[in-house]
């Protein structure tokens, strides 16, 4: 399908490693718009919305900044901990939005598996519903995403 | 029969080649914008050949404007003011500049073309802000995922910087990321020693810059980096400090540190040192150092979850809530802060809770 | 006055032209940036002048290099190659032009600049100037009539648009589904010309 010039650019900002080691794409070889289409697909059968997902991300990081790097117990079933370094990550979207370097890493304490998440993260599954793709050191599996986090 | 194909194929070349010959004449003419003079602050007047924008022809003059993207036009970052010669606003700068911004002709540089004269406008500080290249002398372990790096300056072969700056390490293209990649650590070294530039680095999960030296970067390889920016520094005044930084944060303490004892100051200071566990603590000799050879000066490190078998006696929990027990006399104190948001939101509060001030509250975000 | 013949007649082929046997809504040739690019009566504006010119302009020199290189030369059959190197040539030349005098319509265009040079419409204007065998003058008018129907259609579409980015549309028409039904339309309104003009 013909990309607009401005399509391609984003799809070479994802694919590039300026941003973030290795880039955002992983090893996968869909289109961008497809793999929208296929997360967002995954996250209706799961019943919740981008909007649903990153509100409830953005409490439990919020309630994990205030340990400080340890672990905070968010509810019963879970513990979180933020991890920070210095610098900003730039949304390779084209608008202005820089984010801090903030990792959160959520685990459930039952069975010790963890799930992490950055600030970026957030950003582009509330804004662009953006899971980054198969294979990208940070990609979110939307399902797996909803049964940590609910 | 040849000559029937031959001839049209012959053809359909000249022509062909005649109008590739205009189009290379006419691009000689039109795109060559020749040498175009920028007048920076009114001050200084560098010379660029046309054609590039404004960004990369500054860099070639080894005037550095901060970029996180690359040039590419999606970071907002390398803002200066144009104020003749831009050209109309582009699609592309739109999303990055608010209203009062058109107003006073911010522009974003990497986007703006030189095709002729110009009249821009930077802040003085990015005149100081040099290219150098170093060495790498020294790689120390610190703890599991800090490593401290030691570069000495080959050219030029001293670098000026205020403690509490940092500078801009270049990561050359390597196996995970295929560009050039600046990232940001501030400067941990004693400023007696005029070339050496030291650096406190914690490795960052999947990180660019991080990977890269803990990973690839060996002693004697050659390293670039530039700077030094950042405006966090140490007051000139007398009253008292209090630092509070955990990990990598200590880098820009440790350099006032250094600082304080070569200037002979009599500052009394605090510095309150917050980890996770025992295993991370690091650099104890030296804040001990320090506090002998400190007129007045107390390393506090402050553990949350100590291990086990650590024994540790020390100051437990988080270093705000240490800060709440330990501090007193707040409200004559200077705060120098170094660390996370959520750190410093977090601190800052407790601090002013205490009585310190906040203009005298002073902090390197990490973000 | 006594006007010739030859400039009456390249006058009702340009009218034509714009009308009657407008070259998109009547032959659905140029589709593509018609439909890329008519979101915007500004970019609209812009790119309308540039195919307008092009037309025009490869039209003349397509015709020049007709008659005095292939005709000769008996080669009736190379125009589709020998048509399609003038037209590059000559968009990139443009491409050339408008970057150096007005970088804001040259970035607003982006892709679409070049891709004037594959807008059928420029190469069928050359085409049907060979097939009808208009003479030097009839195949300025018909260029610039192309040209003009052209810049019309997408002007009209570009309008229709931005007044649409406002309404209320079903979710599966939204973007081309019904860029496609407006100019279904309006070929249908333009059918309306036929008969205008005698002969044509």
């Amino acid at each position: 399908m013909k990309q607009s010039p401005g399509d391609k650019k984003l799809e070479a900002m994802l694919h590039s490693s300026n941003l973030v080691a290795d880039g955002f794409m992983g090893d996968d070889k869909r289109s961008t718009p497809e793999i929208i289409q296929s997360d967002l697909r995954t996250l209706s059968l799961a019943q919740r919305s981008t909007e649903q997902l990153a509100q409830r991300m953005t409490a439990i990081t919020n309630q994990a900044i205030a340990g400080l790097g340890t672990w905070v117990q968010i509810d019963s079933l879970r513990q979180a901990r933020v991890d920070e370094a210095k610098g900003t990550l730039v949304c390779p979207w084209p608008h202005a939005g820089r984010f801090a370097k903030r990792v959160t890493t959520l685990k459930l304490t039952a069975s010790g598996e963890t799930i992490r998440w950055s600030d970026l993260n957030i950003h582009l599954i509330a804004a662009h519903s953006f899971f980054e793709g198969k294979g990208s050191h940070f990609r979110l599996e939307p399902d797996q995403l909803v049964a940590f986090i609910f | 029969m040849i000559t029937d194909v031959l001839i049209p194929v012959l053809l359909i070349s000249l022509i062909g080649a005649f109008l590739a010959g205009i189009l290379v004449i006419a691009k000689a003419v039109l795109a060559n914008y020749g040498p175009c003079e920028i007048a920076i602050n009114d001050e200084k007047r560098v010379t660029v050949q046309g054609g590039d924008d404004l960004l990369s022809s500054l860099r070639t003059e080894k005037i550095f404007i901060p970029s996180a993207c690359g040039g590419r036009g999606t970071c907002g970052l390398c803002k200066l003011k144009v104020l003749e010669g831009a050209g109309d606003l582009l699609p592309t700068e739109e999303p990055y500049l608010d209203d009062d911004e058109r107003s006073t002709q911010v522009r974003l540089s990497c986007q703006v073309k030189v095709r002729k004269a110009l009249k821009i406008e930077i802040p003085t500080e990015l005149f100081a802000i040099q290219e150098c290249l170093c060495r790498c002398v020294e790689i120390v372990d610190l703890t599991h995922d800090i490593k401290q790096f030691r570069l000495e300056l080959q050219e030029p072969a001293t670098l000026d910087y205020l403690p509490g700056q940092y500078i801009q390490l270049l990561t050359p293209a390597y196996k995970k990321s295929s560009e050039e990649v600046y990232r940001a650590y501030s400067i941990s070294s004693d400023p007696a020693e005029k070339n050496i530039i030291e650096l406190i680095i914690r490795l960052v999960p999947e990180g660019i810059c991080t990977t890269y030296c803990f990973d690839y970067l060996k002693v004697s390889d050659e390293v670039h980096i530039n700077g030094p920016y950042g405006d966090f520094r140490l007051s000139q005044t007398d009253r008292p400090i209090v630092f509070i930084a955990g990990g990598s944060g200590m880098a820009p303490i440790k350099c006032m540190l250094h600082h304080l004892h070569n200037t002979n100051s009599t500052r009394k200071a605090v510095y309150y040192f917050g980890a996770n566990q025992v295993s991370e603590l690091f650099l104890l000799d030296t804040m001990r150092q320090f506090e002998s050879t400190l007129p007045d000066f107390r390393f506090v490190p402050v553990v949350a979850t100590p291990e086990a078998d650590a024994d540790w006696q020390g100051e437990l929990g988080l270093v705000t809530q240490a800060v709440q027990r330990d501090l007193k006399d707040a409200a004559d104190c200077e705060a120098y802060l170094c660390g996370s948001p959520g750190m410093i939101d977090a601190a800052a509060k407790v601090l002013k809770e205490l009585g310190v001030h906040e203009d005298s509250i002073f902090f390197d975000k990490f973000a | 006055m006594n006007i010739p013949s030859e400039m009456s007649q390249a006058f009702v082929i340009c009218v034509s032209a714009i009308f009657t046997q407008n070259i998109l809504l009547t032959y659905f040739l140029g589709l593509c940036p018609f439909l890329g690019v008519s979101r915007e009566v500004k970019t609209a504006y812009g790119l309308g002048l540039a195919v307008i010119f092009v037309m025009t302009t490869t039209s003349v020199l397509n015709w020049l290099a007709y008659r005095y290189v292939l005709a000769p030369l008996e080669l009736h059959f190379f125009r589709f190659i020998l048509f399609i190197i003038i037209i590059a040539a000559f968009v990139q030349f443009t491409e050339m032009v408008i970057e150096r005098y007005s970088p804001l319509l040259y970035q607003k265009l982006g892709v679409f600049l070049p891709l004037i040079t594959v807008n059928c419409a420029i190469l069928g204007a050359s085409l049907f100037m060979v097939i009808r065998e208009y003479s030097l003058i009839e195949t300025v008018g018909y260029g610039l009539g192309s040209g003009i129907g052209w810049f019309l259609a997408i002007m009209a579409m570009a309008g229709i648009r931005q007044k649409l980015a406002h309404e209320r549309i079903p979710r599966g028409l939204q973007g081309p589904g019904i860029a496609l039904i407006i100019a279904g339309l309006m070929a249908l309104a333009f059918m309306g010309f036929t008969g205008v003009l005698q002969g044509q």
